[in-house]
């Protein structure tokens, strides 16, 4: 080892040549060489962590480069583990970097994070963070976990048990995982590139803490960060109950990961309190699918009419609006078209029908 | 019964930051209810209530006062 290369962390109070060997020694596996893996990658290589692997099966495009700061323009196209690991190589000679340039899935997963003492998920989908999640709770692997969604992001460690309480995971926090659509991620929603850096760096941050024993890793907690307002938020985990986790490697390769969105979301009936919310919503159309002789005539401002032997040539227009509100005379027309209208734009917009109709909430539309 | 409400991603998007002075609400169930009642997007989530910053695994006692963040999975990288 050059301590020389080390030297600013090693002559730090509190750290010194003890933790600068724990580093050394230590074997870390970053899955996701993206927005949050290439930083948490940077300084992982450069603290002097002894092995690092890193998995991703992706190449380079030109519009991961705004926040994937270890390549290069003239990278794209190539694989981003070679590239990773090569420039992290120049900038470290002395530590050894592992290439796994694969997707991880049930067949494999195991046998790969069985060669690491610490693995650090800086993946972009629910899919490999329950498979990750559900590999390290079996292999009993800590896990350090970092996500982001708009502005904000998530940072947790799982499967570390510390003084006051045994190992959580992310099952105790999210035990099954959201529908497709639900939340969106970055390719749908967009993300500013300086927040995955942030997030990557923290997470390697933590990884440092939990291998060099400095400090308060976040151990059963999940720090919550906001960009906007740099403000953070910490939540302690506690082990919750009645979730599947697979306990044998059998009931393991037995979970179906990939298939977590089969269900599609369904429209939400609701009543008129509920209405007034949505109503207040900026992105909201409400729909009254009554025939045009009915009555309470309701504010047509307010009420776009499609009736229902209108509604097929309807649904043929596009509309901007996100949330559909569709309402009838007792509940039941506005039901119909509402699984027409879920049919057809899934989780691209979210549908609802007013349960019980205009009678049932005569009042609320007199009112009004 | 005074609860301040923190939300993130998503769920900020429809319920902001506040602070609600309420009554009949004496647990995690019973406020769960009413914020799926007040925010109907919510019922076709996944989401994970704290209570004064612990996880909420059972129904819990909510005293005046607390802080109840309301928390939604991430996963983009």
């Amino acid at each position: 080892m050059s301590a020389e290369r080390y030297n600013r962390q090693i002559i730090l109070k509190g750290f010194g040549e003890e933790a600068q060997q724990l580093l050394l020694r230590a074997k870390v596996l970053v899955i996701g060489a993206g927005g949050l893996g290439c930083p948490a990658l940077q300084y992982l290589a450069a603290a002097g962590i002894g092995h690092i692997g890193i998995v991703d099966d992706d190449a380079i495009a030109l519009s991961n480069l705004h926040r994937q700061i270890l390549f290069t323009t003239a990278d794209i196209g190539k694989l981003k583990v070679e590239v990773a690991a090569k420039r992290l190589q120049e900038m470290n000679t002395q530590i050894g970097i592992i290439r796994h340039p694969i997707r991880l899935q049930k067949n494999n997963i195991l046998d790969i994070i069985s060669r690491y003492d610490y693995i650090l998920d800086g993946t972009d989908n629910f899919e490999s963070r329950y498979l990750i999640n559900d590999a390290c709770a079996l292999l009993n692997k800590p896990l350090i976990f970092a996500a982001v969604s708009g502005f904000e992001g998530q940072l947790a460690i799982f499967n570390t048990p510390d003084h006051l309480m045994p190992s959580t995971n992310y099952r105790d926090l999210f035990p099954i995982p959201p529908d497709k659509g639900e939340i969106p991620n970055c390719a749908e929603n967009g993300v500013i590139g300086v927040l995955p850096g942030i997030l990557g760096t923290m997470a390697a941050a933590e990884t440092i803490k939990l291998i060099a024993r400095i400090g308060q890793p976040l151990t059963n907690k999940i720090l919550s960060y906001n960009l906007l307002t740099q403000e953070q938020y910490t939540i302690g985990i506690s082990r919750g109950e009645g979730y599947t986790l697979p306990k044998t490697v059998d009931e393991f390769l037995n979970m179906n990961y990939q298939d977590t969105n089969e269900k599609p979301q369904s429209y939400i009936e609701i009543d008129a309190n509920e209405l007034v919310k949505l109503q207040q919503l900026e992105s909201v159309i409400l729909i009254d699918v009554r025939e045009r002789h009915e009555v309470p005539v309701l504010d047509k401002q307010i009420f776009t009419q499609v009736p229902m032997s209108e509604f097929g040539a309807f649904m043929t227009k596009e509309f901007y609006q996100k949330h559909v509100v569709l309402i009838c005379q007792h509940g039941i027309r506005s039901v119909a078209a509402a699984e027409a209208m879920q049919e057809k734009y899934g989780d691209a917009k979210k549908i609802y029908s007013l349960k019980g109709g205009i009678v049932k909430w005569r009042d609320h539309f007199l009112r009004s | 019964m005074k609860i301040e409400m923190i939300s993130f991603g998503k769920i900020a998007e429809f319920i902001s930051n506040q602070n609600i002075d309420v009554d009949g609400i004496a647990d995690t169930d019973a406020f769960k209810q009413y914020l799926e009642n007040q925010f109907p997007a919510l019922k076709s989530m996944k989401y994970k209530l704290a209570l004064n910053k612990n996880i909420v695994q059972e129904n819990t006692t909510i005293n005046n006062n607390a802080t109840i963040a309301i928390m939604p999975p991430f996963s983009g990288g």
